[in-house]
């Protein structure tokens, strides 16, 4: 079992499919998963499962590979079922599981941006540039480059987990230029792809970061590295000033008031 | 069993598992004099910057470990939400611990009764007073020594 913990998951699932359906139950999403590289041993940790569900998995998982071997089953104490448990984050992941809030406004928005420009004579390039606007000095400047600077820096930077997110930004940039040039060309066509594919791409990093990755970095950071996370992203806030948050905010409410109230 | 919870009496001498490990000596954590937090100056070179345990009195008898654990590497201030006078200055100290000494974080740890979320209430209204924002913990021990709940608030 030991070679398999440090064998990268997505060869585990390509040789042992059965363990990607043992972790979907598990609400561990791998088998989707574009990269795959993390090691079994690091995703089984950093879901951060109660220890008899951890036990349970462990076994079901060693069962599907060596279905011959004589692997113990982990006896269960139904009487110390755990209550779900809640998340609780330190007060600066929680600023940017809150930042969170609003990225995901913009992409509950896209599909409706979508069709508005499918269906008008001309792309409306100015406010395909406004979204873009948003996503760069908003999603990417104020919020990714807080995580990049900041957050990842107290955790392995060369974790499986923090290069997959290192990776989902850089492939979120690529969609973006490719809205942006399909917008000076007028093609609606590539704007749709490309804005769907960034909707569809931040929505599946934000779940894994709010779920998964933060709650993994607070259980790692002690008392004093999180004043000193909290210090360092207050600076950071205020070296852009209050304004900024607030501007991007009117921006998606203005956003909300043209699309949802049309679709009301 | 009726009363105030904080005066109540409870004996629980006979609890099982009171050994633990007794190998070796346990050196103080303390780094500082005084640390009742009528006492203290937020000015004090030993609060500059530093993360800060804002502790009920009652707190440190309890918990086994409490120096190992909770105040090893920080800053002490004690007191009783109960019984001290003029908690009004405490509020003051929060915030200038805060504003002055530029603490990196508050922890206040208290007992499970009601009367020590009292504590957690001053350090709210010193942390609300004061300019600067920072993280603040409050962590809370049953009467037996177990930490009951720890979060960020």
């Amino acid at each position: 079992m030991k070679n398999a913990l440090n064998k990268e998951i997505k060869d585990i699932i390509q040789d042992y499919p059965e363990v990607g359906r043992i972790l979907e139950e598990y609400g561990i999403g791998c088998s989707p998963c574009s990269v795959g590289s993390c090691l079994l041993k690091d995703i089984v940790g950093i879901h951060n499962l109660d220890p008899q569900q951890e036990a349970i998995l462990m076994y079901r998982i060693e069962k599907a590979i060596y279905p011959d071997r004589d692997v113990p089953e982990p006896k269960v104490d139904l009487t110390k079922k755990q209550a779900p448990k809640q998340i609780s984050y330190s007060p600066p992941v929680k600023k940017l599981v809150d930042e969170h809030g609003l990225i995901k406004r913009l992409l509950a928005l896209i599909p409706h941006i979508v069709e508005y420009i499918e269906n008008s004579v001309n792309v409306d390039k100015e406010l395909v540039l406004q979204c873009v606007d948003f996503i760069r000095a908003y999603a990417d400047k104020y919020h990714h480059m807080k995580e990049e600077d900041i957050l990842f820096k107290y955790v392995d930077n060369n974790a499986e987990i923090i290069q997959i997110m290192y990776k989902d930004h850089d492939t979120g940039r690529n969609h973006v230029r490719q809205v942006i040039e399909g917008a000076e060309k007028g093609n609606k066509a590539q704007i749709r792809e490309h804005l769907l594919a960034y909707r569809e791409l931040l929505m599946q990093h934000i779940k894994k970061e709010d779920e998964i990755l933060y709650p993994w970095i607070d259980r790692q950071l002690s008392v004093t590295q999180v004043g000193e996370m909290f210090k360092q992203c207050t600076e950071a806030d205020a070296s852009v000033g209050d304004e900024l948050p607030k501007k991007y905010e009117r921006f998606i409410i203005e956003l909300e008031e043209k699309f949802l109230q049309e679709v009301a | 069993m009726s009363g105030c919870p904080g005066s109540r009496t409870i004996d629980f001498s006979e609890k099982e598992n009171q050994e633990g490990n007794e190998t070796g000596s346990r050196p103080s954590q303390l780094r500082q004099w005084p640390i009742q937090l009528h006492l203290v100056s937020p000015l004090a070179p030993y609060f500059q910057g530093k993360d800060v345990l804002l502790s009920a009195d009652c707190v440190a008898y309890a918990l086994g470990d409490f120096h190992k654990d909770y105040l090893k590497g920080k800053s002490l201030a004690i007191a009783c939400p109960k019984l001290d006078s003029e908690q009004e200055i405490y509020i003051e100290k929060i915030k200038s611990l805060i504003d002055d000494a530029k603490i990196n974080t508050l922890t206040i740890l208290i007992m499970q009764v009601p009367c020590c979320f009292g504590l957690v209430q001053v350090a709210k209204e010193g942390a609300e007073k004061a300019s600067r924002k920072i993280p603040v913990k409050q962590i809370v021990v049953g009467l037996e020594g177990n930490i009951l709940s720890e979060e960020w608030i």
